[in-house]
């Protein structure tokens, strides 16, 4: 199999980290998700838990300010930090999984790039967020749209296409239909075929 | 009435705008001013002569325009400024390709032998001197860069440094015309030299410097002591001269530096307007450029001047219609007429209000306004001049946002694995604006009072 890039936007709640962290596995592929804070990091001498702290944030317009492509925004600066790190690891003909971090608009000029989007009902997100993050129903649905937004505008701030948008992905499924592991089936069965 | 409205209208919106950064600043200045000269001059007043005297493209016929005898007070779009700034970013982009200022930052360096608090006060030092001749944005970018790559070899924290080399740009801009984009309008709208700005911006710029230095000194002593001691072998760090891309075109990029600052240091005995100056080095420089004229002139920031075109026509707008005069007569009233309270008030209100937005645009809306304060109260017009520029020149240093130095300081240090956060950034640099305001407030009593 030649170069892959396999990009999971997802919805809070919706398994779509679990679903990349199993497509990596099965494709025997680096995933860059947690690692990339790690390895960032690594290289610029960072905290981790500094750029967890501004990961996938969008930037407060108010005291923000850009300068001939310069941003004071912290928020801004990690962005371009993760940008950078897929774009070269891209360009470096590696295969990998990444989640999120506007993968399936910045490594869009990559024939190889295979962009998933994963959704899921209401109902199903706020059972599986009350699992993970031990919360009530009201403060998993809280949580669910409180995070989403937060995403919505962290990606529609760095990319033209608006997240969420069917047109900007290849596949966009909704994890509660089948359940994690049949739509880990389905996405690999896609995958593949696309790889031929 | 309806063009006073809308003149209001435009400018608020795109003050707005240009605060919430949704859209680039130099299409939103560019659309405003579009939109004065349609709606506010064209519908609203039916004037032709507004739009042509806005427009102002008959100053280029003007003999004044490149040779003044004497002091020219400009309207309109102001040409000079744009000239100006335009011939010195060709100048500048060709010593940056030169490796002039990596070279510079490098040879002071070896010059203190690369110890961290010598490195520190020279550093704080030169940023303020290359300001008043080259604009912040680029002394910032070579300056934090390289303190960075010192930091790393040296062992030392680089944010106290890029955090004083911050606030020294804007400090040592303040004491020339073209030091800080406000000096150039206040300086080519009322038509002062840039020696008028040195003897009265400059002379409390040099104070305040000196107390500045003492301060930083104090306030980050600690965090800039090196992990390995002080004892550093030089030998292991790059060679000044290894920053230099080519010899030729690096003598020639120093010695058009040379020429542009004996020029504008002389204007007023040559007569030669700052937009001769900014033209003869912008022509000079691709002359002598060859073949790297077409990368040089890419890098121009041209959105920046498309930025001052737009900002001139909506300010063209508020002062056409007679908004500005208002401003004049409510900052009369509420002084009483006092020259004191005057000279306090525009001091710290342009302080405070170029701490959070651009000190660009206000700067050119406040320039009609004091022109018009001083002809109605009798206050001395200089006088008010250099408080404004000090106001917007200094307040800007308070917050990471209030000066485009600290947005590119503040970046680049981001960008090498030291963000630098509002809190950090406002706990030492806001009570160093609030002491260089203090001494500018005492300074300017005193003197003009």
């Amino acid at each position: 199999m030649g170069q892959i890039i396999i990009s999971v936007g997802r919805e809070f709640g919706s398994g779509g980290r679990v679903i990349a962290e199993a497509l990596a596995k099965r494709f025997d592929l680096p995933i860059y998700d947690r690692h990339l804070i790690l390895e960032i990091a690594e290289k610029t001498g960072l905290a981790p838990e500094l750029i967890e702290k501004y990961n996938e944030n969008p930037k407060h317009r108010l005291i923000s300010r850009n300068v001939r492509g310069y941003s004071n925004s912290i928020e801004d600066n990690i962005a371009e930090m993760q940008f950078k790190f897929i774009e070269d690891k891209a360009a470096s003909g590696e295969s990998f999984v990444v989640v999120g971090r506007c993968s399936e608009s910045k490594l869009r000029k990559y024939d190889c790039l295979v962009s998933l989007f994963v959704l899921g009902d209401m109902s199903e997100k706020i059972k599986r967020v009350m699992q993970v993050y031990d919360l009530s129903e009201e403060k998993a649905e809280e949580l669910i749209s409180k995070k989403d937004k937060k995403r919505k505008r962290y990606h529609n701030y760095h990319c033209t296409a608006h997240w969420g948008d069917s047109r900007l992905y290849d596949l966009c499924i909704n994890s509660s239909r089948l359940g994690i592991d049949r739509t880990v089936d389905i996405l690999e069965e896609y995958i593949r075929a696309r790889a031929k | 009435m309806t063009a006073q409205i809308f003149a209001v209208i435009i400018f608020v919106a795109m003050f707005i705008m240009i605060v919430l950064d949704k859209i680039e600043r130099h299409y939103v200045t560019l659309g405003s001013g579009i939109l004065t000269l349609t709606v506010v001059f064209g519908i609203c007043k039916h004037s032709w002569t507004s739009i042509w005297n806005t427009l102002a493209v008959k100053d280029f016929a003007k003999a004044e325009f490149w040779y003044a005898t004497s002091e020219s007070e400009s309207k309109g779009i102001n040409w000079a400024t744009i000239l100006f700034i335009a011939g010195m970013m060709i100048m500048v982009e060709g010593m940056a390709k030169a490796g002039f200022f990596r070279w510079l930052c490098m040879r002071i360096a070896f010059l203190v032998k690369c110890r961290t608090i010598p490195v520190f006060i020279t550093f704080m030092l030169m940023s303020a001197v290359l300001s008043m001749f080259i604009d912040s944005i680029t002394v910032i970018m070579f300056l934090a860069a390289v303190t960075i790559e010192l930091a790393n070899l040296l062992k030392f924290n680089p944010v106290p440094m890029i955090l004083a080399e911050i606030f020294c740009a804007n400090l040592g801009g303040s004491a020339t015309m073209c030091g800080d984009p406000p000096n150039i309008i206040v300086g080519t709208s009322l038509g002062y030299s840039f020696f008028d700005f040195l003897s009265n911006t400059g002379l409390v710029a040099g104070i305040s410097l000196v107390f500045s230095v003492v301060f930083f000194y104090f306030a980050f002593k600690k965090e800039l002591v090196s992990d390995g001691g002080e004892k550093v072998d030089i030998s292991k760090l790059p060679k000044p001269s290894e920053a230099i891309t080519n010899k030729k075109d690096f003598i020639i990029s120093s010695l058009i530096f040379a020429l542009a600052v004996v020029l504008l240091i002389t204007h007023a005995v040559t007569h030669l307007t700052v937009a001769t100056i900014g033209l003869g080095i912008a022509v000079i420089t691709i002359l002598t450029s060859g073949k790297n004229t077409p990368e040089i002139m890419k890098k121009v920031d041209y959105k920046t001047l498309v930025f001052f075109i737009g900002l001139f026509i909506v300010v063209s707008g508020l002062e056409e219609t007679g908004i500005l005069e208002l401003i004049a007569e409510f900052i009369e009233k509420i002084s009483a007429g006092n020259t004191m309270a005057m000279i306090a008030i525009i001091l710290w209100v342009s302080a405070v209000a170029s701490a959070f937005v651009d000190n660009i645009p206000f700067a050119a809306t406040m320039v009609p306004v004091i022109q018009s304060l001083s002809a109605s109260t009798g206050v001395s017009l200089p006088t008010l001049a250099w408080t404004l520029s000090i106001g917007t020149d200094i307040g800007g240093s308070a917050t990471p946002i209030g000066a485009s130095a600290n947005v590119v300081g503040t970046a680049v240090a981001a960008k090498n694995g030291h963000p630098i956060s509002w809190g950090r950034y406002c706990k030492k640099l806001a009570p160093a604006t609030v002491m260089v305001l203090a001494i500018s407030t005492v300074y300017l009593f005193v003197r003009y009072l």
